[in-house]
């Protein structure tokens, strides 16, 4: 629509415009005149009020950046703010006492539990303590336990040094035994982190556990004093008393009142009456002066007799702390005991001084005897010689003369009885050598080469003559001996073979058996009845009574069984009659690598039985037997308790009291019990000891019996090395039963 | 009427609420008893009574004294009221603010023909003073104005108080009489004035936040007042021709069927810049002039309006109102023209709809102030959001 009303003429349309232009026209130009005017007041507003909203708009987008900022202010404000808060939740939910200090030392925050030790100094940890103050506070406090000889200045000296150490921990003693660890942590920002860890459980439980440690050890020491079955006290360095057992007072008899902790030594050796006597080793001042010596002690040991009765032995030793250990042990058994060994002692030595004596005399009877004896077999000889030469001088003179056979052969014949008589006397002569103590042998290695090489030539021809044959077989052996008295041997034992050998062969040979040379002469005669075994080495005993008396006098093996007697060659038979025998020698073999033995054989088995201080009983009723069993044994410097039946050894035993470490039994004791019935009644009151039967006897029973019982069986003859083996065995079971 | 009572009564128990409201009809036997008893017993710092012309204004501001405790009453008469059902007609509306949330300084501005600018500005500076001393802790304020609606002064008052008014935003309403324009009447603890404006400044612990909308879009239609009696807001010549034939010829209606209805549906806005303002057409006198709501000077130009769809715009702004969460009440002041236009549209239901859905209440007026302005044929308000954290 137009501001023209098209409907008007257009004059009244001319006058509205100009009335409306007029009136445009008075509003522009008078517009600011009517300023009080509603409509203008309005139109003012208007303008104001959308100026106003304009900057309203920029104020409130200022505003709202601003309330933005506000808002980021505000929660980084309460970010920092809760991030305090949660640090200070967080360090006050730590056990410890907790302060943070800047790289300036000032206290930034600290939880409740800081110092709260030292509340008495350090009553306020506000936020700008400086860690020197701090220091200076706690310093002071009354609960702070100072080390010896420190001041609050100087520990507060030391503590500030300490702080300037990259790390510090150390502990802090606060009265009443409490204890505080403090330590201390560098943070990144160069400012310090100080815990306070409250370690008073900690330090007492570790000092119960080591109080309870020592109980412990403490209470295993007293057990062990106290099982122990000697008197033991300990004393200090200051020579107190600072450990001992029950069984001490038992033995020094004093009252448990007087052996308290701390009881001086000098109080208590005084204690000890004049009962107490100091037998042997120390007297009474030589005791109180090793006890209070300064520096190291020797050990001391000496003995006190209380009283008749009881003997107690004293040993004392220093330990390194400067105390020293003495230990009383009641010897009051084994002094009587040694006493009774004594006192038997003294009447062994009585009697053997009494069987000495007995001895001497027939010894000298018989030495007498035998070297009147040999004397007179020596002179004899010699004596007989003389004309027996003489005679075959004359007879051989008269040979040449006698034209006649028959008269030649008589003259033969008495020609060869003279030869024997000769051999006879030379035979004599060498058991009369063998006899006697001025034997001396001349030991050395011998090829056995070189002496079965002579003796074969020299037997073939007696061989050959009764149709035998005689094999010798070769040894590359060397032995130690004595080579003229092996020889004899050999030569014997090889004509005595021949002799007894009617058909068949001899064999002779030598095999190694354990470092010696066994040498066999075999033959395959009638053999030797067991029951004559012991009696072939006798004088003048021959078993064969058909055998020719030119054959000899028997002589031979009572010359071979002397000859390795005083050689040492230990000597053996076997035998079956019928079958043949042989006899052995064994023969020490030089071991070519070994230097030559010095030693004899013989001393060889004394070694382990010199020492042992074994007793014996020896029964054996053939007096000879008994005699050399008991010279041989003694030698190895065994005690020999000897009987010659069961009666006589079981009387012996009772008197004595006293139980032998070994039994030696004959098995056949004349018409009394035999061996065997003597062990079983001896083991009856004294238990199982060591025992040996000795006997030529056979029979597979009596082997069983002496198996069933754990006994040693020694077949005679007695092999020397047999019975040295039993014995050192006995020592040892001996020695590992007194252990 | 039992069914409002209890409505009432439901509302005014609502302790949580920012605001205590009530809600009576004007033909209650004991309308203030009513309101008193919906009200509970919660202190309040201030009650606004909005009372349809259809009650007895002077009987019941005289019974409401000393019925809300230390609260000053200020009322008004109302040319229809915003109630629980939205757009509404013999109602007397209670608008009780809580003293736990709120703190009301109200006084009284009397003789608007009169007034001394300078005095009217040092009082409402100290009036604010005072307030701010009162209550520091509350951060959110702004100013209720309820002025004569035929005082005719409006724009003058207005002007004076925005001087005084710092960072306060001002809103009110003009009072009515429905649509007689005879008689309105305010009051202030009873005491009954007219050619008068009651102001209460409130600060609370709400936000509160004060808008003012239109729904008109200027068109190219423009006519120049040739001829006005400025103090009686009378337009007596258009373009040089007769007002009300000039205003008619350029709607293409007939001069003789000018009224309310015609001047609601084509309203007249002056364009300052590129903001208008509506400057409604109140009526037409027997010869031929038109009586503005507003300020008028000869030789401004007038440009008629267009509506746009007043439901969904009104609902499209109260919904921005909620941007940052919803309020829990606006205090609204709709301009008369409004009502009428929605009367005339057939969308009362509508925007009674969406004004109970955004728990509107207050007054249809004779004009509305925001700022330093007196605008018609908006809805100025504010709206009352939930109290912040009490902690906080």
């Amino acid at each position: 629509m137009s501001l023209i009303n098209p409907a008007d003429s257009i004059e009244e349309q001319n006058a509205k415009l100009q009335t409306i232009a007029a009136a445009l026209m008075k509003r522009v130009e008078y517009d600011t005149a009517q300023s009080g005017a509603a409509y203008a007041q309005f139109e003012r507003a208007a303008l104001l009020e959308k100026r106003v909203r304009e900057r309203t708009l920029e104020l409130e987008r200022t505003l709202d950046l601003l309330h933005d900022s506000n808002a980021q202010l505000a929660r980084a404000n309460q970010e920092t703010e809760a991030a305090r808060r949660n640090l200070a939740d967080a360090i006050e939910t730590v056990s410890e006492g907790f302060a943070l200090f800047d790289g300036a030392d000032v206290l930034v925050m600290c939880n409740s539990r800081f110092c709260r030790y030292f509340r008495d100094t350090v009553p306020q940890l506000d936020p700008g303590l400086s860690f020197a103050e701090y220091v200076a506070q706690v310093s002071r406090s009354a609960h702070l336990a100072l080390p010896k000889g420190e001041t609050a200045e100087s520990w507060t000296a030391k503590r500030i040094q300490r702080h300037k150490d990259r790390h510090v921990m150390f502990n802090v003693q606060l009265s009443q035994d409490r204890w505080v660890q403090v330590s201390e942590h560098r943070t990144a920002t160069g400012g310090t982190v100080v815990l306070q860890t409250d370690v008073t459980d900690l330090i007492r439980l570790e000092r119960q556990e080591r109080t309870r440690l020592k109980d412990k050890q403490a209470r295993m020491i007293r057990a062990t004093l106290d099982h122990l079955n000697q008197g033991v006290c300990i004393f200090d360095e200051d020579a107190r008393l600072v450990g001992w057992n029950q069984k001490l007072g038992a033995l020094l008899s004093l009252p448990a009142r007087r052996l308290q902790l701390g009881v001086t030594f000098i109080g208590l050796l005084d204690q000890l009456d004049d009962e107490f006597r100091f037998v042997r080793g120390l007297d009474r001042d030589g005791f109180r002066h090793w006890a209070l010596a300064a520096g190291p002690r020797p050990p001391v040991s000496f003995e006190v007799r209380d009283g008749a009765q009881s003997s107690l032995q004293i040993f004392g030793r220093g330990m390194p702390d400067g105390g020293f250990v003495i230990s009383v042990t009641d010897v009051t058994a084994e002094r009587e005991a040694a006493q009774k060994l004594s006192d038997l002692n003294e009447i062994l030595e009585q009697r053997v001084m009494e069987r000495t004596l007995e001895l001497e005399d027939a010894l000298s009877a018989a030495e007498r005897a035998n070297a009147s004896k040999s004397r007179f077999v020596a002179a004899a000889s010699h004596d007989l010689l003389q004309p027996l030469s003489a005679a075959k001088l004359f007879l051989s003179s008269l040979a040449d003369r006698l034209p006649d056979d028959r008269d030649r052969q008589v003259l033969g014949k008495a020609e060869s009885a003279l030869s024997s008589a000769e051999q006879l006397i030379d035979a004599l002569l060498d058991i009369s050598k063998l006899e006697s103590d001025g034997l001396s042998f001349d030991i050395r290695p011998v090829a056995l080469r070189e002496i079965f090489a002579p003796l074969r030539d020299e037997m073939e021809v007696m061989a050959d003559r009764k149709g035998l044959t005689l094999r010798v077989l070769d040894s590359s052996l060397t032995v130690e001996t004595d080579p003229a008295y092996l020889r004899r041997v050999v030569q014997n034992l090889m004509a005595n073979a021949i002799r007894y050998t009617d058909t068949g062969r001899v064999v002779v040979g030598a095999r190694r058996s354990a470092g010696s040379a066994r040498i066999e002469v075999w033959d395959t005669g009638p053999g030797i009845a067991e029951a004559d075994q012991g009696t072939i080495f006798e004088e003048f005993k021959r078993l064969d009574t058909t055998a020719s008396s030119n054959d000899g006098l028997g002589l031979g093996l009572a010359i071979v069984e002397r000859a390795c007697a005083r050689l040492g060659h230990p000597l053996g038979l076997w035998s079956e009659p019928g079958r043949g025998a042989c006899f052995m020698v064994n023969v020490p073999i030089v071991d070519r690598a070994a230097p030559r033995r010095t030693q004899s054989a013989r001393r060889v088995y004394a070694t382990g039985l010199a020492h042992a201080g074994l007793i014996v009983l020896l029964v054996e009723n053939d007096p000879q037997l008994r005699r050399a069993i008991t010279i041989l044994v003694e030698s190895w410097g065994v005690n020999v308790l000897e009987a010659e039946d069961a009666v006589t050894a079981r009387e012996l035993l009772r008197d004595l009291d006293l139980a032998p470490d070994a039994l030696l039994l004959d098995y056949r004791l004349g018409s009394g019990p035999t061996g065997l019935e003597l062990y079983d009644e001896i083991a009856r009151d004294l238990g199982t000891l060591p025992c040996a039967l000795v006997t030529a006897d056979r029979a597979p029973e009596l082997r069983q019996a002496c198996a069933d019982r754990g006994l040693e069986l020694l077949p005679k003859p007695l092999d020397r090395h047999k019975l040295a083996r039993f014995l050192e065995t006995s020592a040892r079971a001996a020695v590992e039963s007194v252990r | 009427m039992d069914g409002a009572q209890r409505d009432a009564t439901a509302d005014g128990a609502r302790q949580d609420a920012a605001l205590c409201v009530a809600q009576v009809a004007c033909d209650h036997p004991a309308p203030i008893d009513a309101i008193c008893a919906d009200l509970g017993d919660r202190a309040l710092d201030l009650v606004c009574l909005f009372i349809s012309p259809q009650a007895d204004f002077h009987a019941l501001t005289n019974a409401a004294i000393g019925r809300f405790g230390e609260a000053d009453v200020l009322a008004c008469t109302t040319a229809g009221e915003l109630g629980r059902d939205g757009y509404e007609d013999g109602q007397i509306i209670a608008v009780g603010y809580p003293s736990d949330l709120f703190s009301v300084v109200s006084y009284v501005i009397d003789g608007l023909d009169t007034l001394d600018e300078q005095t009217v500005i040092d009082e409402l500076i100290q009036r604010r003073l005072a307030l701010t001393r009162q209550a520091p802790e509350m951060t959110s304020e702004f100013v209720f104005l309820m002025v004569d609606g035929l005082s005719m002064r409006e724009e003058n008052l207005t002007a004076m108080l925005a001087a005084g008014l710092g960072p306060m935003p001002l809103f009110g309403g003009s009072s009515g009489d429905g649509t007689s324009f005879r008689q309105t009447y305010l009051s202030r603890n009873g005491a009954v004035v007219q050619n008068a404006a009651l102001v209460a400044l409130v600060r609370s612990r709400c936000r509160a936040k004060v808008f003012s909308l239109d729904h008109l879009v200027p068109t190219e239609t423009r006519m120049v007042v040739t001829r006005a009696k400025l103090d009686q807001r009378l337009v007596s010549q258009i373009n040089g021709a007769p007002a009300a034939a000039e205003y008619a010829r350029l709607l293409g209606k007939d001069p003789t069927q000018l009224d309310p209805f015609i001047f609601a549906a084509h309203p007249v806005v002056v364009r300052l810049g590129d903001s208008h303002h509506v400057r409604a057409i109140r009526q037409v006198t027997e010869d031929g002039e038109l009586i503005f709501f507003s300020a008028i000077d000869e030789g401004m130009v007038l440009t008629l309006a267009d509506h746009t769809d007043m439901a969904g715009h009104l609902r499209r702004e109260l919904d921005a109102l909620e941007r940052e969460g919803a309020p829990q009440h606006i205090l609204g002041c709709d301009c008369i023209l409004r009502k009428i236009e929605a009367g005339q549209t057939q969308k009362t239901r509508e925007l009674s709809q969406i004004l109970r859905d955004k728990r509107v209440i207050g007054f249809n007026t004779y004009g509305e102030q925001i700022g330093a302005l007196h605008v018609n044929q908006t809805f100025t308000g504010v709206a009352i959001y939930p109290p912040e954290d009490p902690d906080r």
